[in-house]
């Protein structure tokens, strides 16, 4: 202290005079310094200025020039300021006359005059970095170090010098020392930018351009680089000029965004798959594969660098990323043909989502998957069609799907459900007030719960007697009571006592289940519990045992929907079937009802060619857009369709077309309109497949909406949409076995595409009339992407009211970047397209004119008994269309408004690809891998967490009326459950093979628990439905897969388990089929089937008691108030 | 004149509705406990006694598959969890409740008349609900304190709720009203029918002998504010007196919230 403030009075003087500072009066050790330093630099001097006069280098010279130098730097980085305040601090003496004689820079210019040699490079890389990183005082802010620094610095830049590799660590830790003290100065940022000009004429920020082409170096040097370069981004986050010039001048964002891509590419194109279960990357999945690695580092560099720099270098980043990495990289990715490439392509996506954590560049990711069409698909389109497929990419895709509802994105939600929900058309009119009711009474939990199958309630009794495994597997587990039989739950005297305790107790209160709900400590607890909670049936102890296994679910349900509502605290809208107005978003739903679930179909297909899959999808992403969109696709469609189809039909074919004028009646503008048809084309392709899914769930329906579908056309309006499902139902009842097409994707893909071309040839035949059309949509076909993307444009600045312009306005929000970027993106198709589009307009105008012609004879003939018929009417209710269409142009409503009169169901009620997806997965859950169903019910429960009366009376209010082709989730769960059921009548040992499919997902998930003890869920569930929610259970499976040592270890325990249960299974199942000589491939499809069908039965109930309890906790939720603008 | 009334409960929420989730949690469901204090008063319904008729009816026809008759309770207990959701989300002016500890079928409540011949009254009351319901009658509402109103039965403090709601019908008729009604009769009165037919009279023959008797009931009332809960139950709304170092936190924390909305 004493010495700083004899010292203070110091400061001033000396900096007014500058020259006399050395010999200014000193403290004994300063003083010493100084003259030490003057010494060395009296000799230093002496060499250079010999150097000046005569050329030509000694090594003599440079020897001692070198260690005075390194002697005179050691002082100068040892020096203490000599006092002042501690903003300004005076500088000691050694730096005065640095400063005062500019030393520095007279050395390096010695240095550089007379040719750098690698060696003396280093050699001044390293006294630099020696002399910032350890100086005392802020040598930086002086240019007289500065200058010099930059100058070297420079000379590492300079092409012919460069900087070779020897130097590159030296370099970069110099660097780093640089943005570590601009970090603490940030003034230093200014002056190097203001110094950069006059040193170096490339670019003003030397320090920044020369950290760049490290961004993407693997190990400790690239680290260096990212973490210095996120010092100059945060330092200049706040600095205007510079970030302009990041943003202008440098090649920073490129670099980093096409360097993604580089590294993206060297990622291996197949994962390789360890257990059946795997379905998605886990840290220790990529932390062995150096490829994934390096991507990952950078990609968190990204997202740090969002997080801190200035909003023009976010924006920027954020740009080229969308169209740099993800566009030209991740879109083709997510499209390759091959099944392995798109597993992998989609559990990198998913992977990349879930490390994300910037907010903007997440909305960058989710703008790319909304909003970009590959091939006219949006990706989200190509991901939804994923989900029908195989069960590995099933799987993956559908990870990847939950990790898209966890975002709780609004957009999203849109895009994927809700704008199918907006219209309320899939409620009966009457039933549209009854969306937001909440059912007080648990009525629609009563239901749920008395969808499980009675076979599912085993009468645990007689069955475990049955088999005496029971009291082996209960020494193995440790909790041989659980499995002793008991009657079952006695009827307690007061069943409310009883639920209150537990609730209370939280589990605590009876000793045998203690462990199951919150104590991982105890594994065998646990086994225990995950018994009893399985089921009610599962009688263990008592009747509250089997309460516990539904307050878990409840709790869980609970946690979910808080969970949930908290995140769509801010959406913009209840979305209750009022706000926003069914009216508003009426047009653009029902079209992409034919869309979506066609495309999801061809998606088994289309694993072979994409490019159909894409259409599909790309169609029904358009459908959203307009109507008019449909109108051109539906005749496309039907061709499409047919194709698909098979169908022999002409009904078929007659209905599509009819569909497709109606639709044709939203669009407005002619190009628009063209577009339009465009979209429809896509989306005939999809539709396709649509009515394979369908069959396989109910034949019966699907006859049942043909007739409706008649009926429809008359209507016209409506038709659209029910014609492409009557179509698809056609389909299915044609023979088509609508289950065993997930199995066949591969082999139906091919046919399919085969199937496609004769359609598109009878439907010209069949049709005469229709001729020109399919010529035109042939033609239209082609343009179809790029028409469908710019068509996106139009509608969006047209209709306000329309999702299309809540979605954009949504996206607008937060990071404008984004939106810049895809306008761009647009911009680009469409002028790619814009000839295209006006051909197009040319035989669209043709078209119609045709179709008023034949309007009034469509009319007529709507029995369809003639394929010219159909025709007729779809031209006539397409210009019906169109004169509605033109008075309400930019409000959907008002086309919407004239398509009622018409017809009775008008909107088609069309729920959307997601729900189609999903359900047709549900209706087969019977044939799903374990895996696949433990996925798939974990996505729906997330989906039904969602607190939003029409997402939430649409899944999970059974007193809902639908409109009759509208599959309610019960519907769908109501003929799972008649399966199951149909199966247990058919295996007499169902019972006992229920038992241990519950046993050996016990036992494998107590391995998987007492392997780690931390994340220890419960078991209550079958603990493999509690894996695929829990992020930790799903890390279990992942661990086993791919983790090192212990986990992996007690995965292959856990699997061997699951594998001999399963051979059990199968053993039992075939106890007395075994020895006959039916062929082992058929024993062995047929262990496959019933060891699915009997997992299945397990989930199922488990299932049932998740919706039930999601359905009473909907009713107790309360609201969150929207935050009030504190939060981001 | 308006004493800064502090009101507590001893579980310390009373309605969270504007609180941030943490409210939200497990306090929701009345964790209780399956026996009930031992001092019961004999006009609360036996919330011990085992409650067969409480599942809905649809879970008594599926009663046959023994399974999923046992989630009854969970019926109920959620019908009553959501009816009281329903109260919190209407807002009502002026009025508080809080389901019991020990039962779901008993809410314990406030009412703060603010003007009108009552003005000023806080009257504490408890609404014991059917252990059928919804299928049963119409919950009762007993003041703590009989007030002295043409409607409320002198001696036992009980609200006629029944002349509003003849027949409780499942869907239409929610606690909530109830609770409306039991505010309401302080601003509009009615002397038909009635259960104190001494206030009927007055009110109708002498208004102001009336006015003064409200009024004096009112500061009955108030007098007994600060007594211990009727009923002992961690949840029962108990008064204190303002005490600053405890409340003045709390009161700063609501106005501001005000103004931040």
């Amino acid at each position: 202290m004493s010495w700083l403030s004899r010292l203070n009075p110091r400061g001033p003087g000396t900096r007014t005079g500058r020259h006399a500072a050395p010999s200014s009066p000193c403290t004994a050790d300063p003083e010493t310094c100084l003259m030490v330093f003057e010494n060395h630099w009296r000799q230093v001097s002496g060499v250079l200025k010999l150097r000046e006069s005569s050329v030509g280098g000694y090594a003599d010279d440079l020897t001692a020039v070198r260690n005075h130098t390194d002697q005179m730097l050691c002082l100068l980085a040892e020096e203490s300021p000599a006092g002042g305040d501690i903003e300004s601090p005076a500088m000691g003496p050694i730096l005065e006359m640095v400063v005062a004689e500019n030393i520095l820079d007279e050395l390096v210019q010695w240095h550089l005059r007379r040719g750098l040699d690698p060696d003396s490079q280093l050699e001044l890389l390293k006294l630099f970095e020696m002399l910032i990183g350890q100086s005392h005082q802020p040598l930086l802010l002086h240019s007289a170090v500065l200058q010099p620094l930059l100058s070297l610095l420079g000379a590492c830049v300079d092409p012919q010098l460069g900087c070779s590799a020897s130097l590159e660590s030296s370099l970069v830790l110099l660097l780093n020392q640089v943005c570590v003290c601009m970090a603490k100065e940030t003034a230093v940022l200014e002056l190097i930018f203001r110094c950069g000009p006059v040193q170096q004429g490339s670019t003003n920020l030397l320090i920044f351009s020369l950290l760049v082409p490290f961004i993407h170096r693997d190990g400790s040097l690239g680290q260096q680089a990212r973490d210095a370069l996120l010092l100059v981004m945060a330092t200049s986050a706040s600095n205007h000029a510079v970030a302009r010039h990041i943003a202008e001048n440098s090649y920073f964002c490129p670099v980093l965004a096409t360097g993604l891509s580089g590294l993206y590419s060297s990622l291996p194109r197949k994962i390789e798959v360890r257990g059946d279960d795997w379905h998605t990357l886990q840290r220790e999945d990529w932390m062995g594969v150096s490829s994934l690695v390096l991507f990952m580092n950078s990609l968190e560099f990204c997202n740090a660098v969002v997080q801190v720099a200035h909003p023009l270098v976010r924006c920027q980043l954020l740009d080229y990323l969308h169209n740099g990495f993800l566009v030209p990289v991740m879109g083709p990715a997510l499209h390759k043909s091959s099944v392995d490439e798109m597993i992998a392509s989609t559990a990198y996506l998913d992977l990349f989502l879930r490390s994300i954590t910037e907010t903007s560049l997440l909305k960058t990711f989710l703008r790319f998957i909304l909003l970009h069409r590959h091939d006219n698909d949006t990706i989200l389109d190509t991901l939804l069609t994923r989900i029908s497929s195989n069960s590995r990419l099933c799987m993956v895709s559908l990870s990847l799907f939950k990790t898209l509802l966890s975002l709780n994105c609004e957009d999203l939600m849109l895009q994927l459900v809700l704008r199918y929900l907006l219209p309320c058309t899939h409620v009966m009119l009457s039933q549209r007030r009854a969306v937001r009711e909440t059912d007080l009474y648990g009525k629609s939990a009563d239901k749920f719960l008395s969808l499980i199958p009675e076979c599912c309630q085993i009468t645990a009794a007689p069955s475990s007697e049955r088999d005496d495994e029971p009291a082996f597997w209960g020494k193995v587990l440790g909790s041989p009571t659980s499995e002793s039989p008991v009657n079952p739950r006695p009827s307690t005297p007061s069943r409310l006592a009883l639920f209150i305790r537990q609730q209370s107790s939280g589990g605590q209160a009876n000793p045998p289940s203690s462990g199951l709900e919150n104590a991982p400590s105890s594994p065998r607890g646990t086994v225990s519990s995950s018994l009893s909670p399985d089921s009610p049936m599962h009688q263990l102890q008592d009747a509250s045992e089997g309460e516990t296994g539904y307050l878990e679910y409840l709790r869980d349900a609970r946690k979910g929907i808080e969970l949930c509502s908290w995140a769509c605290r801010d959406w913009s809208a209840p979305y209750d079937g009022e706000n926003p107005s069914p009216n508003s978003a009426l047009p653009q739903p029902p079209p992409p009802m034919s869309n979506p679930s066609l495309s999801m179909v061809q998606e088994h297909f289309s694993i072979m060619d994409p490019a159909q899959q894409r259409a599909a999808v790309v169609a029904a992403a358009r459908a959203e857009w307009s109507s008019s969109d449909r109108d051109r696709g539906e005749w496309d469609v039907t061709i499409s369709k047919n194709c698909i189809s098979l169908t022999p039909r002409s009904k078929k074919r007659s209905l599509l077309p009819s569909s497709i004028p109606l639709q044709s009646s939203s669009s407005t503008s002619v190009s628009t309109e063209i577009t339009g048809a465009v979209k429809t084309v896509s989306q005939h392709s999809h539709s396709a497949p649509h009515p394979a899914l369908y069959n396989g769930m109910g034949q019966v329906e699907l006859t049942d909406s043909v007739d409706e579908r008649m009926d429809v056309k008359k209507v016209k309006r409506d038709s659209d949409v029910n014609n492409s499902v009557v179509e698809s139902g056609m389909n299915g009842s044609m023979g088509m076995c609508p289950v065993d097409y997930n199995d066949f994707h591969v082999g139906s893909s091919m046919k399919s595409s085969q199937v496609q071309v004769k359609p598109h040839l009878q439907h010209q035949t069949a049709v005469p009339s229709s001729t020109q059309e399919c010529l035109q949509s042939e033609s239209q076909r082609s343009p179809v992407p790029a028409l469908t993307e710019t068509f996106t444009v139009p509608c969006e600045s047209r209709g306000p009211e329309s999702v299309e312009r809540l979605i954009e306005e949504l996206l607008e929000r937060a990071p404008s970047e984004p939106l810049s970027s895809d306008s761009k993106c647009q911009g680009i198709s469409i002028e790619a397209f814009h000839q295209e589009l006006r051909e197009l307009e040319e035989r669209v105008r043709e078209r119609r004119v045709l179709l008023h012609s034949s309007e009034e004879s469509s009319r007529e003939s709507h029995t369809a008994t003639a394929p010219s018929l159909t025709d007729e009417d779809c031209l006539p209710v397409e210009t019906e269309q169109r004169a509605s269409e033109t008075k309400p142009d930019s409000s959907a409503p008002g086309v919407l408004s004239p398509a009622r009169p018409l017809g009775q169901p008008l909107a088609q009620p069309y729920t959307g690809p997601f729900i189609t997806v999903l359900f047709s997965k549900l209706e087969s859950m019977m044939q799903n891998s374990l895996y696949v169903n433990i996925l798939l019910t974990g996505v729906v429960f997330q989906l039904a967490c969602y607190p939003q009366p029409l997402l939430r009376s649409f899944l999970l209010n059974a007193n809902m009326v639908f409109q009759p082709s509208v599959k309610s989730l019960i519907q769908v769960l109501g003929s799972v459950k008649n399966r199951i059921e149909a199966f247990a009548a058919a295996h007499e040992d169902f019972p006992a093979m229920l038992r241990k499919a519950r046993r050996f997902l016990v036992a494998r998930g107590k391995l998987d628990w007492s392997d780690s003890p931390m994340g220890v869920p419960h078991l209550r569930r079958s603990d493999s439905l509690i894996k695929s929610r829990k992020p930790s259970l799903g890390d279990l499976i992942l661990r086993h897969t791919n983790s090192p040592t212990r986990a992996r270890h007690a995965a292959q325990l856990a699997f061997a388990h699951v594998r001999d249960g399963g051979q059990s299974l199968h053993s039992a199942l075939f106890r007395g089929g075994a020895v006959s000589g039916a062929s082992g491939l058929e024993k062995q499809a047929e262990a496959l089937r019933v060891k699915n069908a009997v997992y299945c039965s397990v989930i199922f109930s488990e299932f049932l008691k998740e919706l039930a309890a999601l359905a009473q906790e909907h009713a107790v939720a309360l609201p969150f108030p929207p935050s009030q603008g504190t939060e981001e | 004149m308006n004493p800064f009334w502090s009101m507590s409960t001893n579980a310390g929420r009373k309605r969270s509705d504007g609180e941030e989730q943490g409210g939200q949690g497990e306090q929701r469901s009345s964790p209780a406990r399956p026996s009930f204090g031992k001092k019961q008063l004999p006009s609360i319904p036996k919330n011990a006694v085992p409650i067969t008729k409480a599942a809905s009816p649809a879970s008594s026809t599926q009663s046959a598959n023994g399974t999923h008759a046992s989630y009854g309770p969970f019926y109920l207990e959620y019908s009553l969890l959501a009816e009281f959701t329903l109260v919190i989300k209407q807002k009502l002016p002026g009025i508080y409740v809080q389901p019991s500890y020990r039962s779901a079928l008993m809410w314990f409540g406030v009412i703060f008349i603010r003007h009108g011949l009552y003005q000023d009254g806080v009257f504490k009351f408890t609404v014991y609900i059917p252990d059928n319901y919804p299928d049963g009658d119409c919950p009762r509402v007993v003041f703590d304190t009989p007030v002295f109103h043409p409607l409320v039965d002198p001696v036992s403090g009980e609200l006629d709720v029944r002349r509003a709601f003849t027949k409780w019908r499942r869907n239409h008729n929610h606690i909530w009203q109830v609770l409306m009604y039991a505010r309401t009769i302080f601003y509009k009165i009615n002397t038909m029918d009635p259960l104190n037919p001494e206030a009927a009279v007055l009110y109708d023959k002498d208004i102001q002998l009336f006015k003064s008797k409200a009024v004096d009931s009112v500061k009955l009332c108030n007098s007994h504010l600060f007594d211990q809960p009727k009923i002992d139950d961690p949840y029962a709304i108990s008064f204190s007196p303002w005490n600053p170092a405890v409340h003045e936190e709390a009161k700063e924390k609501m106005f501001a919230h005000k103004v931040s909305v």
